[in-house]
C-alpha cells in the first residue's frame, strides 16, 4: 500500500488535515489560549491512540492512567535528577512504562474482557497508592513536585514550539501504528482478535503478540503522559485518577472503535465539544451530554463517528431502492 | 496480651461491617451477571444514589434512617429497570466491551446529575443511635454497626426467600442457569433481565442507605471505588455465585481493615486488588470460577 495516494478521497483528506494543523497556530498563534487547548489536544490523541492500539490485540484497559502516570513520573525525575532535557527523557518516560506494561500485561494475557478491565483498574489504583506511601520521599506525596517544561518559557514563542514538537511525535506515532498494523503483526493481531482459537491452530502464538500490544501502548501512553506533565510543568498523583483512565475510551469510542482515525476523530470532536460546553458555563452538564453522547453512540453508532458517512449513504441508498 | 486480642476483635468487627456493604453490591451483580451475562460497571453509582436519596429524605422527613430504606430500595428499583431498558437490553449480546463501556457513559450521567442537584462537596449524615456503644468483654460495638449487621442479613434472607419460594424468583434462577431452556418453558426472559437489574439496583440502594447512616462520608464521586471491590468479590467468590459473594464480601472486608491497620490507611483501597491479582494469576477464571467454555 503507497503512503499517498491522490485518488483515494480519505488521503486527501488526510493531507488537508495535516496543512491545517500545520497552518492553525498561525493563524491563531498569539493566543496562549488556544494554543493551549491544541496542545492538549494533540497530545491525548496521542494518549487515545495508544489506548486504541491494544483494542487491535482484542484487549482493553480502565487503567491506563496507570502508564500515564508512570511515564509522567520516570520522566520528570529523570529531568530533575540527572538533568537531561525534557525532550531526551521522554524516552525514559516511554520506556520505564512499556516495562510496567509488560509486566501487567504478563498477568492479564490469559484473563478474559471483565477481568482484564478490572485489573487494569486496580493496577492504577496501586501505583497511585505506592507513589503517595511508600515512595513518598522520591515522589513528594500528594503534594507531588514542580518539573521542567518541554521548552523553556524564556524561549520567545516557546509554546508554538512546543505546539510543533508534539505535532511531530504525533505524526511519528500515528505513522508506527500504522506501520505497525500493516505488517504482519498487525495480521496476527487481528486474527487473535477476531478468533484467538482459531489463530492458535493457523500457528499464531498468542502470548507474545498480545505483550507485544501492551508494551508499545503502554510506551507511547507513557511518552503522551510525560508531554502532558512537561506541559504543565508539575506533576502530582491525580495524574492516576480514573478520569484520566476514562478519557482515552471515550475518544476512542466516540470516534470509532479499532479504526486509526477514530481516536483523532474523537479527541477533537470531544475535545471541541468539552471545551464549548465549558465556554457556555455548563460545569456539570457537560459531563452529562458527554455520558449521553457515550451511551448514545454505542447503541446506535457502534463504528463511532468515523463510520457516520457510511451509515448515511447506506441509509441514502436503502430509501431509494 | 488481652488489649491485643480486644484491638483484634475491634478490627475483625470493622471488617464485619464494612463487609456488609460491599456483600450487598456483589450479590446484586452476581444477580445481574448470572441471567443477564453482563457487568454493570457503572454499580458503585447505584450506591451513591442510594446515599443521596436517604440523606435527602432524612432531611426533609426527619424518619429514623433505619426506616428510610423503605423508600431508597424501590426508588433504586425503578431507577435500574429504566436503566436496564434504555442502555443495556439494546446491546445484550453485542460484545463483551460494550457493557463495560455504555457503564461509563453511565457513570458520568449519574454523578453528574447528582452533582448537579446537591453539588459535589462531601456530605455525611448523623445517626440516632451514633453516641451509643456497647460493651463486649474486651471490645466496645457502636450499635450501629450491629443494626448494619442484622439488617444486611435480614435483607439477604428475604431475598433467599424470594428466590426460592416465589414464581418471579424461580423464574430468575431458571433464567440464569439455562437462558433458552427459561425461553422455552415460557419465561419472559426480557421482563425477568428487568427485574433482576432493578434488585441488583435495589440492594446496591440499600447499601447506600447503610452506607450514609453508618456515618461514612459520601460525594457524588464515591461510588466507583465500592463497586470494583465489589468485582473484586464476585471474582474471588466466583461470578454468579451468591454464596461465593457473601463469602468474598467478608474476606475483603477483614482483608481490609487488618491491611488498613498494619500498613496504614492509604492500603485500603489497592490491598483488595493486590488480593484480585494475585488469585487471578494463579487462578484465570477466579477462585470457585468455571473453566473456560
Amino acid at each position: 500500500m503507497k503512503l499517498l495516494d491522490p485518488r483515494d478521497p480519505r488521503h486527501l483528506l488526510t493531507v488537508g488535515f495535516l496543512v491545517l494543523a500545520f497552518l492553525i497556530p498561525l493563524v491563531i498563534g498569539s493566543s496562549l489560549y488556544y494554543l493551549t487547548i491544541l496542545i492538549l489536544m494533540l497530545i491525548f490523541i496521542i494518549y487515545a491512540s495508544a489506548w486504541n492500539f491494544l483494542t487491535f490485540s482484542g484487549q482493553g484497559s480502565l487503567g491506563h492512567a496507570a502508564f500515564f502516570g508512570i511515564g509522567g513520573y520516570a520522566a520528570s525525575l529523570v529531568a530533575l535528577k540527572v538533568g537531561l532535557p525534557p525532550l531526551v527523557t521522554l524516552l525514559f518516560g516511554g520506556c520505564f512504562a512499556a516495562l510496567i506494561g509488560v509486566l501487567i500485561g504478563l498477568t492479564c494475557v490469559r484473563l478474559r474482557e471483565w477481568f482484564l478491565a478490572m485489573v487494569t483498574f486496580g493496577f492504577a489504583v496501586i501505583i497511585q497508592t505506592l507513589i503517595v506511601s511508600q515512595l513518598a520521599p522520591v515522589t513528594g506525596g500528594w503534594d507531588g513536585f514542580p518539573v521542567p517544561k518541554l521548552v523553556p518559557t524564556t524561549i520567545p514563542g516557546y509554546l508554538m514550539i512546543e505546539y510543533y514538537l508534539v505535532l511531530l511525535i504525533a505524526i511519528a506515532v500515528i505513522l508506527t501504528f500504522r506501520y505497525l498494523l500493516q505488517s504482519r503483526i498487525g495480521l496476527a493481531l487481528a486474527a487473535i482478535r477476531e478468533n484467538e482459537v482459531e489463530a492458535r491452530a493457523a500457528g499464531i502464538n498468542p502470548v507474545p503478540f498480545k505483550l507485544f500490544a501492551f508494551g508499545v501502548s503502554a510506551f507511547v501512553t507513557g511518552i503522551a503522559g510525560s508531554l502532558e506533565i512537561f506541559h504543565f510543568g508539575y506533576i502530582t498523583p491525580e495524574i492516576f485518577g480514573i478520569d484520566l483512565s476514562f478519557w482515552p475510551i471515550i475518544y476512542s469510542i466516540t470516534g470509532g472503535l479499532g479504526t486509526l482515525s477514530g481516536p483523532i476523530v474523537g479527541t477533537i470532536i470531544v475535545t471541541l465539544l468539552w471545551d464549548g460546553l465549558n465556554a457556555l458555563g455548563l460545569t456539570y452538564a457537560r459531563f452529562i451530554i458527554i455520558g449521553v453522547l457515550l451511551v448514545l453512540i454505542i447503541i446506535f453508532l457502534p463504528r463511532g463517528l468515523v463510520s457516520l458517512p457510511d451509515e448515511i449513504r447506506k441509509r441514502l441508498k436503502g430509501k431509494r431502492s | 496480651m488481652d488489649g491485643t486480642i480486644g484491638i483484634l476483635s475491634q478490627v475483625a468487627f470493622w471488617g464485619l461491617y464494612s463487609g456488609c456493604i460491599y456483600i450487598l453490591l456483589a450479590t446484586g451483580l452476581n444477580l445481574i451477571f448470572g441471567v443477564m451475562k453482563i457487568v454493570n460497571f457503572a454499580h458503585g453509582e447505584f450506591l451513591m444514589l442510594g446515599t443521596y436519596i436517604t440523606f435527602f429524605l432524612f432531611v426533609i422527613s426527619g424518619f429514623n434512617p433505619y426506616i428510610l430504606l423503605i423508600g431508597s430500595i424501590p426508588i433504586l428499583i425503578i431507577v435500574g429497570v429504566i436503566v436496564e431498558r434504555l442502555c443495556f437490553r439494546p446491546i445484550l449480546g453485542t460484545g463483551k466491551l460494550n457493557e463495560i463501556f455504555i457503564s461509563l457513559g453511565l457513570i458520568y450521567i449519574f454523578q453528574n446529575l447528582v452533582a448537579l442537584i446537591w453539588t459535589d462537596e462531601w456530605r455525611s449524615m448523623r445517626s440516632p443511635y451514633a453516641d451509643i456503644l456497647i460493651n463486649l468483654g474486651p471490645i466496645q460495638l457502636p450499635l450501629d454497626y450491629l443494626i448494619i449487621i442484622t439488617v444486611t442479613a435480614m435483607i439477604l434472607v428475604s431475598l433467599y426467600i424470594f428466590l426460592q419460594k416465589t414464581t418471579l424468583g424461580r423464574a430468575i434462577r431458571a433464567a440464569s442457569q439455562n437462558r433458552k431452556g427459561a425461553m422455552l418453558m415460557g419465561v419472559n426472559v426480557e421482563k425477568v433481565d428487568m427485574l433482576t437489574f432493578g434488585i441488583g439496583a435495589g440492594l446496591a440502594g440499600a447499601a447506600g442507605t447503610l452506607w450514609a447512616v453508618s456515618g461514612q462520608v459520601f460525594n457524588p464521586y464515591m461510588g466507583s471505588i465500592p463497586a470494583i471491590k465489589g468485582f473484586a468479590i464476585i471474582i474471588l467468590g466466583g461470578l454468579g455465585s451468591i454464596p461465593g459473594a457473601i463469602i468474598g464480601g467478608l474476606a475483603i472486608g477483614m482483608v481490609e481493615n487488618f491491611t488498613a491497620f498494619t500498613l496504614g490507611g492509604s492500603w485500603k483501597d489497592a490491598v483488595s486488588f493486590i488480593l484480585l491479582i494475585v488469585v487471578l494469576v494463579i487462578r484465570p477464571t477466579g477462585l470457585f470460577g468455571e473453566a473456560e467454555e
